[in-house]
Parts: C-alpha cells; structure tokens; sequence
C-alpha cells in the first residue's frame, strides 16, 4: 500500500488571490521519482500553483486538497511542508541583503534535515554541488541574491534544492532568462535532482528546456487547470503548433 | 545603600571633590555647572530635544547617586562580561571595569600600553595627569556641543561624573587592537550613575577603543518599577592625520534611563569612525554630535538599535561641517519588536566655510512588532553653496517575500526574522572597523532577538 500511494495528489483545487479565482479545479498526481512538466502561457496559473504548494500566505484555497506524502497539507504553514520534503525554486528569488549564501544554506540545510551537519561534512558536500553546477567559491560569502545575475539565481535554486534533497521539487520557470550555456548547467543540475528519491514538478513557458530534461508526463495548463496531459511528445507538439490548438481541441466553437 | 537617600544635591558635588585629589578648576567647574543645573527646568517633551523621551516618568528626587570613592585596583580575576566581549575581539586586551562598588583595571601591563599611552580610570587620570586633562576639561576649553546648551542633564554629568575611563595615545603611537572599557549598573535600582568617558588620539596616532555599558538584568525584572539613571559623558579628540575608531554597545535593564552624549572632534585629515549598538533599557536618549573642525577630516558615525518590549530609543546625531573639504557619513539602522519605538533625528550642518563637504546620511527602520513605531527625520542646515549633501530613510515591516522565501527553506518565522534582521543589520557592522566587532555584535543581537 505505502509503496503504491502517490507523492502528491491534487484533487479540484481551487485557489484565489485577493479574492480572483486564480486555480479552477486542479488535478495532478505525481508518484515519487517522476518528472513532470507543467506548460502554459504566461498568466495561465502556472506560478500561482506553485506558491501554493508552497503555502505563500497570499494564495487562499477555496476548494479541494494537497494531498503529499498521505497528508493534507493545505493548512500547513511553508517550513513544515519543507521539513516534509517539499521545496520550491523560485521564478524570481528574493535579495536578502547581510544574510550570506553561506550562513543560509547551513541554516536552511539543518532545518530540513533537523539536525546540525558537521561543518565539514557539509563543505564537502556543498563544494561538490558547487563544481556540478559551476559556481564559484565567492558566491558563498555574497548575500543572498543580492546584485545576483538571473543566471546565478537560478544557480543558487538548483544548489539548494541538491542540498535539500526534497521528495518533490518544484521547480517555476527555471529555464526564464538563461542563455543556452546557463541553461545546459542547470539542466544538467535537474537532472542530478531527479533521482528515485526526488520527483521533480518542471512549469515552464518553453519546451527549450526538454530537449535537456526529460519528462515523464506534460501537462498543458490553462485558465487554471491542466487540461491535456501526455507523454514527453508533448512538449514538442506545443513547441511546434502553438497552445493554440489545445484551446481549440478543447472548445470546438474555437471560442476559449 | 543606606537608608538616607543621596539625592543630587551640592552635598554630592562636595563630597566627590572632597574624597578624591582632583585639582582645583575642576571642583570650580562642578560647582559653576551645579549651580546652571539648579537654575535650568527638567526638560519636558514640550523642548524639541526632549520630545521623544518621557522624562516626565523620571522622579529625579528619588534617585540615589552613587559615588564611586573606590581605587582603582588591578582585577584579581577577570569578570565574565570581559572574558565574554574579549572572546571575539581578543583575549588579553586592556580593560577598566566599574560597578558602583569598585574600580578594577585588567591587562594594562601589556605591551600595548608602552610608548606612553595611558589608559585609566578617570579618577586616577584627574589625579596623575591633570593637566593634561585640563586642556579638554577646564571650564575654558571645554566643547560646546548643541545639547550642552541649557540643559539640565548635560550640567547633571558636568558637575556629578565620578566614574570612567581615560584613553590618551601620543603622537605617531599606534594601538594595533582595541582597549576595553565596561560599566556594569549592577544590581541596583533607584540609583543614578554618572561616567565620563575621554579619549584623546593626538597626531598622527591611531587606537580603537570599545565602550560596554551593561546591567546584572536578572534581579531588576519582576516587581521593581523604580527606575535608574545612567547620564553619560563621552569625549573624543582626533588629531590630524589621527584615527580612532570607537564602539560603543549598550545593553541596560528595563528600569534604566539612558542618556548619553557623545562630542566627536576630528582635526587635519583625521578619522573617525564610531558605532553605537543600543540593545536595551527603558529609555535611551542619546545625542552625538561630530566636528570636522579642519580640513580633510572624516567621520563615519553607525548605530544598530534593536528595540522589544516597551523601550523607547531617541536618537540625534549632528555631522558639524566647519571646515572646508570634509566628509562625513551615517548609517543608522533600527530594528523593533513588540512596541518599542525610535526617533531619529538627523542633522547635517554645513558652515558657510564648509565648502567642498560631503555628506551622507542614512536611516532605515525595520518595524517587526505590530504596535512598533519609528520616525525619522533629516534636518539640513547648509550655508556652504559647493556642497554634496544626501540623505535616505525608510521604515517598513520585515519584507513578506523574504520570510517566504526563508520559510520555504525550512527556517520557522521566528528563524526567518532573525536572519533578516542579523543581515539588516550586518550591513552596518560588518565592516566595522574594530576588529572582531562584527560577530561579536551579530552574537548580541541574536541573544536579544531570543530573549
């Protein structure tokens, strides 16, 4: 039983922000160790679900449920659902100016795992992620996404989410603002993530990034729901024909 | 304490003459400056340099002044508050501690202090170097600061200090670390404490030195609402081509009220830097003002204030541009839990020969508690016309896509708020030019912040 149940089951989820129905009826089951890809236009919901997921105190349920790890995790404030194995990278990091890379990876690090890592031990660790993903060593004493490029953003996403090792990543526009040789670094960082222990949750706007990624499922959402789901052609069938056929599969009348 | 109260009165400016060998222009001055208290109101909130501080609160007829009529001893053991501070900025420094009781001074046979550097108690400098002293303490060369003007708790601290400390590094002398000077208010109440503090970095010379107020917290907690007083003095003089840099940390009891003035003068290509790190007591109130009295001077004035509970914080600085060609920067941030609350006022002043001044002033105030308050407010007063003045505040709650973002990391939202608050305020005291500083102060911020 416990082997079969699903990492993360969302079942008619319905989310709104100050007080405009953003989700309508959201329904996806990933199964630990997959990797799912979220496609949609921009302001389609896409980052709207993955704040929720995370629990950021503006998104309100209104409808429905998160089911992960076999618990309802809607009410659960964000630092519990991390200590659960759930973790976001975000489209748009926060600056926080005087807390430095390093001090904040230790401290999120130990909060996650529950207890202190020995300080070598996690050097050697962390230096290892940092060569994976070609990050210097200066970058650990800068403060947090401060005067970061978009590039070293994203960079320090992908870090933190091989330190944390979450059962599920969720991983919001990853891809945005890479150039072609960023995005193969971090790609090549996801796919180190998506192991047997650690699902990963890809939304993206371009296929770009599948041609490094492989995902397991495609998903096209659109006004906040997922409405087609197929394999990894998918994404090349969007890619090539647009989302626009999708609209016009799903509403003959060709009318969205 | 006895049962007959101390109040201030003349009876203590003659007792403090009296028990100790202090030369005759001082007891003069003690006197001329107690009779001016007696004649000058208590402030009231109605004066603008009183408004932010309830003053009212403070019955100056119950308080007991302690005078200190100890010697000056060597430490027979060093106490915990020093081997604590020394941890980070580094063992075997040079320290005067004071309670109300005693006197000790600790590692003041070090190297360091050869060359002819004295630093002592300012009861022992008044009696061993005199007139030295009297070029910065007598009557006529006293500074004139804009809070020494009419007002009652300056002349309080005039004629009553009888606690303190002496720092004077001669010509070309550089001190390499930092000297130590800590007052603890003991366990008290109801007393009123009177420091002075004195530092002199003649040309070309170079010292840093670190100023702890602290109080035994444990034991004034609870029932006791009867206040205390600590009315300090502090004095710099940098010489030109000098530089000091100066911290000063306080972190007093709930029931004490604070006041402390600080006069910076910086001459001929001289440096200052100066931080002030305020972490606790019922009311601060303090006044730092800064003369760049000739060319080329620098100062670089921080502060750090974190505020819980009730605690009201009322800061004034004033960047005094007199001479051509100096510059001058501040940085004063304020972070509050709870409902404590802080004034900042600030104010650059550019005389009509200050040509050439640069100046930068910066205040941002980080408001955690939901009842917090802060103001802030910049005050120019520039008749120089070929001048760079810039001035910035801010006040606002902890950024919610900050703790958000912290959270999804697994760090609670009391984590959250410390690490932002600790960077809010690393940026101020990181590079903090006494070393060790830094950590030291990020470790006291982050006790309060659990406390």
């Amino acid at each position: 039983m416990a082997a079969r149940e699903p990492l993360l089951k969302i079942e008619d989820l319905w989310v709104s922000v100050e007080g405009k129905d953003i989700l309508k009826g959201v329904n996806l089951t990933i199964n630990p160790g997959e990797v799912h890809a979220i496609m949609g236009r921009n302001g389609s919901g896409k980052s709207t679900l993955s704040y929720t997921l995370m629990g950021h105190p503006r998104y309100h349920i209104n409808r429905g449920s998160i089911i992960f790890k076999g618990e309802e995790i809607g009410e659960l404030p964000p630092d519990e659902r991390a200590k659960k194995g759930l973790s976001l990278a975000f489209q748009y990091p926060v600056a926080i100016p005087g807390v430095s890379v390093s001090n904040f990876l230790r401290a999120s690090v130990k909060a996650v795992r529950g207890k202190e890592i020995p300080v070598k031990e996690f050097r050697q660790e962390l230096k290892a992620q940092m060569a994976l993903l070609e990050v210097k060593d200066e970058f650990l004493s800068r403060y947090i996404n401060d005067g970061f490029s978009g590039g070293e953003k994203k960079r320090l996403e992908i870090l933190q989410m091989t330190l944390l090792k979450p059962a599920l990543a969720v991983l919001d526009e990853t891809d945005s603002g890479l150039d072609i040789d960023a995005l193969k670094v971090v790609s090549t960082g996801i796919n180190t993530l998506a192991t047997e222990e650690t699902a990963v949750l890809l939304i993206t706007h371009y296929q770009r990034i599948l041609n490094y990624v492989k995902p397991d499922f495609v998903h096209v959402f659109q006004s906040g729901q997922i409405v087609k789901t197929g394999g990894s052609e998918l994404s090349e069938e969007l890619e090539e024909r647009g989302y626009d056929w999708v609209t016009q599969e799903l509403t003959p009348s060709g009318v969205a | 304490m006895g049962e007959t109260v101390k109040t201030i009165a003349k009876e203590r400016v003659d007792e403090i003459t009296k028990q100790t060998s202090e030369p005759a222009w001082l007891k003069d001055s003690r006197l001329k400056a107690f009779e001016s208290y007696l004649k000058i109101p208590t402030p009231c909130n109605r004066d603008e340099n009183w408004r932010r501080t309830e003053v009212d609160a403070l019955d100056l007829s119950t308080l007991n002044v302690v005078v200190n009529d100890s010697k000056e001893k060597k430490a027979a053991k060093e106490p915990a508050v020093i081997t604590a501070a020394l941890a980070n900025l580094g063992k075997n420094l040079p320290y005067i501690y004071t309670t109300p009781q005693s006197v000790e001074i600790g590692n003041a046979d070090s190297e360091l202090l050869s060359k002819g550097v004295i630093f002592c108690s300012l009861k022992t400098a008044l009696a061993q170097h005199a007139d030295l002293l009297s070029k910065y303490l007598a009557p006529e060369n006293l500074p004139c600061p804009d809070f020494a003007q009419n007002d009652k708790f300056y002349l309080m601290n005039q004629s009553l200090f009888n606690s303190g400390a002496f720092l004077y590094v001669p010509k070309n002398v550089v001190l390499e670390s930092p000297v130590l000077n800590v007052l603890s208010s003991g366990e008290e109440t109801s007393i009123a404490i009177f420091p002075r503090v004195i530092i002199i970095v003649e040309q070309g010379a170079k010292a840093e030195f670190v100023n702890l107020c602290t109080a035994d917290k444990h034991k004034t907690t609870g029932e006791s609402q009867a206040l205390s007083l600590v009315n300090s003095s502090i004095e710099t003089y940098v010489g030109a081509n000098a530089s000091l840099s100066y911290l000063d940390v306080s972190d007093f009891s709930a029931n004490t009220f604070a006041v402390s003035r600080v006069y910076n003068e910086v001459k001929k290509d001289g440096s200052l830097h100066a931080s002030t790190i305020a972490l606790g007591g019922w009311q601060i109130k303090s006044d730092i003002q800064t003369n760049l009295k000739e060319p080329g001077a620098k100062s670089d004035i921080r502060g750090v204030v974190l505020g819980a509970g009730n605690e009201r914080y009322s800061f004034n600085t004033i960047q005094d541009h007199i001479a051509p060609d100096t510059s001058s920067t501040i940085n004063f941030r304020v972070a509050l839990k709870d409902s404590s609350s802080s004034a900042y006022l600030g104010t650059i002043r550019v005389s009509k020969e200050g040509q050439r001044t640069d100046s930068y002033q910066s205040n941002k105030n980080l408001l955690l508690g939901s009842n917090a308050h802060a103001d802030s407010i910049p005050k120019l007063e520039i008749l120089a016309d070929d001048v760079k003045c810039a001035h910035g505040a801010t006040v606002g709650p902890a950024d919610k896509e900050q703790i958000f973002y912290l959270m999804s990391r697994g760090l609670s939202s009391l984590e959250a708020e410390e690490l932002i608050v600790t960077g809010f305020f690393r940026q101020v005291v990181q590079s903090c030019p006494v070393d060790g500083a830094g950590d030291w102060i990020n470790s006291l911020v982050a006790d309060k912040i659990h406390s």
